[in-house]
């Protein structure tokens, strides 16, 4: 019975992600332009959209301008927290780049390098791109798989509306 | 002795779990390469991938893009 035990519980901790409900697991990274380093924690009290992309992840480059927009239209109160995986932030850096020529507009929003994927890894992410809602208490709202459109971005105001 | 056997036993055959052997969304950057499409073409090379994930019953086909798992 205990070997049977042993091995439900060995496998089920590989399999284990991340759920709705969860504390968001804490994590402290360096800014793309490596000046200073962010952590999650430090973001407590506010709601937290947290978005794992890659420069080569097409779904990204899609929804990056509705991203620009979304934190534009949050003065207070929300933080667009990306996390880019790529293994040499310089791509992202040119990402991003295209991204404001395209909206005409700076990113308003935080964007962290993660080359060793660390996070991705943590947060159990099951496609590119994903998004994880935080509310203030740092627990998990809502999980995003895939890119967001238009209509979802909208969907996801009034989520977050609610949790402010 | 029996129960060192049983753990070395549990790790090996978690180590061909599809968690451990499976390329994970996020460390697809390199199969997202232009150079690693099976066409220059885009129309043949979208044909091809078709044929390839038929063929390969593969997780996630040659797109970096979304999990491969058809539901978006």
């Amino acid at each position: 019975m205990k070997r049977i035990l042993l091995f439900f519980v060995l496998g089920v901790s590989l399999y284990a992600g991340v759920s709705i409900g969860d504390q968001a697991k804490d994590f402290n990274l360096k800014t793309l332009d490596a000046k200073k380093s962010l952590s999650l924690k430090s973001f407590k009290g506010e709601v937290v959209l947290l978005n794992l992309w890659a420069s080569w992840c097409k779904g990204c480059k899609k929804e990056m301008p509705e991203f620009v927009a979304l934190q534009n239209s949050y003065k207070k109160g929300f933080k667009l927290i990306t996390v880019n995986v790529d293994d040499d932030p310089k791509k992202a850096q040119k990402f991003l780049a295209s991204v404001e020529k395209k909206t005409g507009q700076k990113i308003p929003f935080i964007t962290l390098q993660n080359p060793s994927k660390s996070v991705a890894k943590d947060y159990q992410c099951a496609a590119m791109p994903s998004s994880y809602l935080i509310d203030k208490e740092g627990k998990i709202r809502n999980i995003i798989v895939g890119s967001l459109n238009e209509d979802e971005i909208e969907q996801l105001k009034t989520e977050i509306n609610q949790l402010k | 002795m029996k129960t060192t056997l049983f753990l070395t036993l549990i790790v090996l055959l978690n180590g061909c779990s599809d968690k451990l052997t499976r390329v994970m969304p996020y460390e697809k950057e390199h199969f997202a390469d232009p150079k690693m499409s099976l066409s220059p073409l885009a129309e043949r090379a979208e044909h091809e991938g078709h044929i390839f994930l038929i063929r390969e019953a593969s997780a996630g086909g040659d797109s970096a893009y979304q999990g491969g798992c058809g539901c978006r």
